[in-house]
């Protein structure tokens, strides 16, 4: 067991390395030139002008030399200076994570108090019109763009409401209502959304269980139908789901981004679509490979969750 | 078979009618328009869906159905293109690795969890920005995100494949591997490759249509469903619904019908699947 | 048909302007406290360093913390030399004819960090900014560095009286000086400092920038113009997405919107869903005009240029790109807006004003003559700016090219490039937009039409185009110059070198309770708020 941690986490800090080497590379890619981008509210940047600005944000050092400086500065824990603002990107990123690490989780928690009874149901009345219509609603759910629900339902309160969320960010301590309400629609929108793929998994992998032999033995001996529903299948169809659930939350982070657009959000999705823009890489860079290593742990706990509730599956074999 | 289909996966044979809809309409875009959809007309504003006007007109004054219309082309092109792009891509990859296996799977597999380690739409963005506003940078940068997927499916079913017995027999019979690949293994793959595309084809859509309400999708002239929702539309929307409605329920349909497929191909190519 | 646009035109804009008259002043006595919630469309860029950048996005929100010698009067729509009061500087004069400007400062003002303001914080920011060789403030990047090219030297030798001395006279410096984008920079305050906070001697003292959600300021009590500013409060807050700015100034949640925001079908949809809500048409004093690449073929040729201008419907193009929200002009604004634009006849002689197909006509002779024909057509690539009313602009002009023989391909650039492309020359036409920091020419030639220029992305030299230029701006009676800059509007449109296309219009929204501000015919020069109150 210790041996696989030890193997995840090296093959993991591998991947983060190349994450960063490539993400490095395609930033510096882009079309345009950094400099006439970062000023372009000024309008026009002269010669001399840009020689002093390059030099003030070290990108006038060989690309070499500036990924180097990037990866000593994470490894002394620091993000470097935000082109764009002109203060540590540490300042800038950390009020906004908060927020987002708060969206997802109100969201996971959504998608898992709308996806597992729906799946639960689902496959118990398997076929039926009840199954179609679950069914359709939550692919629904898959299917719609969420930033268009997301506008459907601005748009739609402050026609009919004459009301909308709050646009700044309202902490819990100031006026727990408000915050409730600021998050509450976000949360669903995109809790709706990942609640569409847990209850396809809960669906099918209790399908699966209930196929099993040793459920048709219970049945066979005459257990009650719930019971055997509740203490055997449940149990195992279980392990996939959590493994969707923790994929599912990594991966929300795409759903977020245009949620939190469209909400008024200040959290880092939001922020991570103005930072690509602007092209301030030392807040791009750095929130990328944050969103890396979210998914990389998350997919490392999921499988480590996996391992241990599943006494069949073994590692380091 | 057709006809077994339908009657055993009613719906994924709704799904699969919705895709040939939509094909069809891509297809017949010039014909089953009413109206130029790039020509503006300052007089017909913002009007309601009407008989001239089957969707209504946006704030130019044009033909939203003639707009819906050609904007299939363009979203399946994009989808299809980035999805065929990125599940060959990364099927090929898959094969090498599952067949060969040894040090090319491992530097391979290291390469997929680099690319998988992000969510789709931010690698999508990323890459956008990174290469530019253009109908085939927007298949690019959305095809990366999914090699890595489609390298995985097809390499645990490469593996599988590779164990049993009739490939044993082929290379005691001394067939050459790559012989064996093409003959034996690849087309044992086409079931999951068949459901790895269309599961794809739906997120491959919707990020087409993220990356364009933000700004970074296909450019214009061409009517993208997902650029018809940006911007123009939210600042109209009171007087105009119409213009959120109609191409956000387009691309609900279209994912839809490509997700209600995929689920049924999947459970009639691969049962093993049903719960990847 | 046309003739039902025209009058309509004309109809809008005689009811913009009787909308304008100054009315009775409001009879209602100001009150103290309270606060508002302004929108801001980005966050600030550059932080409140208005001196490093050309953005209304940075001067709206900036403005508050900062004051300038003189100002536009607030309380007055339209801008012009008789509008001008002063804010630092109690008295001025002119002096050699117009060589000399000497300002006598104001003697009880103090930096919101509590040191005194004296004539060297004002020596200081405009040495700064005219790169003089000794100047110990220095901008990382200073992009109106042209207003103040022709100022020879700036003597403090007083601690409440600054002069300025001119290489010649030109009276529009103090006009450019009276602009939101001419504050006063603070002298024991490194410049580098506005980028992330805010050191002024404005009506209101900056309290914290969250970066990318809002800026929040807080009244300053030691303000030098005694029992103001009414508002204990303002906080500008960041909205990017369109539709939820607007559904938060319709639900209240924003009190003011952003100057150039709303459009007129906006603004009518406002007013249906909230017909308390108060919409104030004004001019923007930001044109669209087209850009055409004069260096290389085939826009090198005057012929093809003057038939791109001809083949335009400008009247048609604010019809369908602005739904009406715009007005036609010149290279300067047009009456009420501005003070110097061409209007009424000599306006509708110009190419691309008068009957649609006569113009086509036109164009399509000048293109013969210069080879192209329908049979041959010229195939160019126009590019814009990735924003849809850029786009939906540039449609416009490449549908009404169609017809005159030119098949034009449209290209769009990201915004943060755009202005560099433009300079380097790398398009062949373009859709543009051009907002104007004063309505002055100076202002707005020297930066727009000089060879060399950066902004002078048409590359296009006429040496005696900048002679007559020159010639205007040391003009001292006004009739003279006013002919003078008429002449020059009407070569511009001449040469084609930058179609004009239209002055774009805003219909400045706010809430009823919101009151004392006046918006003006000029986007960047209201947002000093400090006679702004509200009574609910």
């Amino acid at each position: 067991m210790k041996t696989y941690l030890v193997q995840r986490l090296g093959i993991g800090l591998l991947t983060l390395v190349g994450m960063s080497i490539v993400i490095f590379a395609l930033l510096r890619f882009a079309p345009g030139d950094i400099v006439d981008i970062l000023f372009s509210t000024g309008g026009y940047v002269r010669p001399e002008e840009r020689i002093a600005i390059m030099k003030e944000l070290g990108i006038d050092k060989p690309y070499t030399v500036q990924y180097a400086e990037w990866m000593g500065q994470l490894l002394r824990g620091e993000l470097g200076m935000s082109y764009n603002y002109g203060v540590p990107a540490w300042e800038v990123i950390r009020p906004k994570i908060p927020v987002t690490l708060e969206l997802a989780v109100l969201a996971t928690i959504v998608a898992v108090l709308l996806g597992v009874p729906t799946g639960v149901i689902s496959a118990v009345r398997q076929d039926t019109t009840l199954d179609y219509v679950l069914r359709v609603v939550s692919l629904a759910g898959l299917s719609m763009p969420s930033f268009w629900l997301g506008m459907v339902i601005i748009l739609g309160m402050v026609a009919w409401l004459g009301w909308i969320p709050p646009i700044t960010y309202v902490s819990p301590a100031e006026n727990f209502h408000m915050h409730a309400l600021q998050f509450a629609l976000p949360a669903l929108a995109v809790g709706y959304r990942s609640s569409a793929l847990i209850t396809r998994f809960t669906r099918s992998a209790l399908l699966e269980v209930l196929r099993e032999d040793y459920i048709r033995t219970a049945w066979a001996k005459g257990q009650s139908g719930r019971i055997v529903i509740w203490s055997h299948a449940l149990k195992n169809a279980m392990l996939p789901v959590i493994t969707v659930i923790g994929i599912e939350f990594a991966f929300l982070i795409g759903g977020l981004i245009v949620t939190e657009r469209v909400f008024n959000l200040p959290g880092v999705a939001n922020y991570l679509v103005e930072a690509i823009l602007a092209r301030d890489y030392p807040i791009v860079q750095n929130l990328v490979m944050f969103i890396a290593v979210v998914v990389i742990l998350s997919n490392l706990a999921v499988d480590l969750l996996y391992g241990f509730l599943d006494p069949r599956v073994r590692y380091g074999d | 078979m057709i006809a077994r289909f339908c009657r055993k996966k009613p719906l994924g044979a709704a799904g699969g009618a919705v895709m040939l809809m939509i094909v069809l309409t891509a297809f017949f875009a010039n014909q089953l328009q009413t109206y130029d959809p790039i020509a503006t007309e300052a007089g017909q504003t913002l009007a309601r869906p009407s008989q001239e006007h089957w969707l209504g007109t946006d704030h130019l004054g044009r033909d939203i159905y003639s707009r819906i219309v050609h904007g299939a082309r363009v979203s399946l092109i994009v989808g299809v293109a980035s999805t065929l792009l990125g599940s060959v891509l990364g099927g090929i990859i898959g094969l090498l690795s599952g067949y060969v296996g040894g040090k090319i799977d491992l530097v391979a597999q290291r390469i997929m969890d680099i690319l998988q380690g992000l969510p789709l739409l931010v690698l999508a963005l990323v890459m956008s920005a990174s290469l530019g506003p253009s109908i085939h940078n927007v298949v690019i940068a959305i095809s990366i995100p999914i090699v890595p997927r489609a390298a995985r499916v097809i390499r645990s079913s490469v593996l599988s494949i590779r164990e049993m017995q009739y490939v044993e027999a082929a290379r005691s019979l001394g067939l050459r591997h790559a012989r064996i690949a093409f003959r034996h293994i690849l087309p044992n793959t086409i079931g999951p490759f068949i459901v790895l595309c269309t599961a794809q084809l739906g997120s491959a859509i919707l990020v087409e249509a993220a990356l364009s309400f933000l700004g970074l999708g296909v450019p214009e002239p061409y009517p993208s469903w997902g650029r018809m929702l940006s911007v123009s539309a939210a600042e109209y929307a009171q007087k105009a619904p119409h213009l959120v409605i109609f191409p956000g329920l387009a691309i609900s349909l279209a994912v839809f019908g490509s997700n209600l497929l995929g689920d049924a191909l999947r459970d009639t190519l691969d049962p093993r699947l049903r719960g990847a | 048909m046309k003739r039902i646009r025209f009058v309509s035109a004309m109809m809008a804009l005689a009811g913009a302007g009787l909308l304008l008259c100054p009315g009775p002043a409001a009879a209602q006595t100001p009150k103290s406290g309270g606060s508002l919630n302004i929108m801001l469309r980005e966050d600030l860029s550059q932080g409140f360093a208005i001196h490093e950048t050309s953005t209304i996005s940075t001067v709206w929100p900036a403005m508050p913390c900062l004051s300038n010698l003189v100002i536009f009067d607030p309380a007055k729509p339209t801008e012009s030399a008789e509008t001008i009061v002063g804010e630092l500087a109690e008295k001025w004069s002119w002096q050699d004819h117009y060589r000399n400007l000497v300002f006598f400062l104001r003697k009880d003002v103090k930096w919101h960090d509590g040191k005194p303001f004296t004539s060297k914080d004002v020596k200081f920011t405009f040495d700064m900014l005219r790169e003089a060789p000794d100047a110990p403030g220095k901008l990382r990047i200073n992009p109106r560095k042209d207003w103040y090219s022709n100022i020879e030297a700036v003597e403090a030798a007083e601690p409440y009286t600054v002069v300025f001395r001119l290489k010649r006279p030109q009276p529009s410096l103090l006009l450019m000086l009276a602009s939101g984008y001419s504050p006063v920079y603070a002298a024991h305050v490194n410049p580098a400092v506005y980028r992330t906070g805010c050191i002024g001697t404005g009506p209101f003292k900056l309290k914290e920038w969250r970066k990318g959600e809002f800026a929040d300021y807080v009244k300053n009590p030691d303000y030098f113009v005694k029992g103001r500013p009414y508002l204990d409060a303002l906080r500008y807050i960041v909205i990017k997405e369109r539709g939820t700015r607007i559904a938060a100034l319709q639900s209240g949640q924003l009190d003011v919107s952003f100057p150039g925001e709303t459009t007129k079908t906006a603004a009518e949809q406002l007013k249906k869903a909230v017909p308390q809500l108060v919409v104030t048409p004004v001019g923007q004093m930001v044109n669209d005009n087209i850009i055409l690449n004069t260096k290389k073929p085939p826009f090198d040729n005057p012929k093809v240029r003057l038939a791109v201008s001809y083949a335009i419907d400008r009247r048609a193009l604010i019809q369908a790109v602005h739904q009406g929200g715009a007005v036609p002009g010149a290279a300067m604004a047009p009456k009420p807006y501005g003070v110097w634009g061409l209007m009424g006849n000599t306006l509708a002689a110009l190419p691309g004003y008068g009957k649609p197909e006569d113009m086509k006509a036109k164009a399509r002779k000048l293109l013969a003559e210069a080879g192209i024909t329908p049979q041959k057509p010229l195939q160019v690539e126009m590019s814009t700016r990735a924003i849809p009313i850029y786009v939906d602009m540039a449609s416009f002009v490449i549908n009404e090219l169609k017809q005159v023989g030119i098949e034009a391909s449209l290209k769009q650039i990201e915004t943060s490039q755009w202005h560099a492309t433009a300079t380097r020359g790398e398009y062949q036409i373009g859709a543009n937009l051009t907002g104007i920091g004063v309505d002055d020419p100076d202002g707005n030639f020297y930066e727009n039409y000089a060879c060399g220029s950066p902004r002078n992305y048409s590359h296009f030299c006429s040496e005696e185009l900048m002679k007559m230029v020159d010639r205007q701006s040391q003009e001292i009676d006004p009739k003279k110059r006013l002919e003078m800059v008429a002449a020059i509007q009407k070569k511009i449109e001449d040469e084609a070198s930058r179609p004009m296309l239209d002055w774009r219009l805003d219909y400045f929204t706010h809430w009823p309770h919101v009151h004392g501000l006046v918006a003006h015919h000029n986007i960047y020069n209201f947002g000093r708020m400090q006679d702004v109150w509200r009574d609910k």
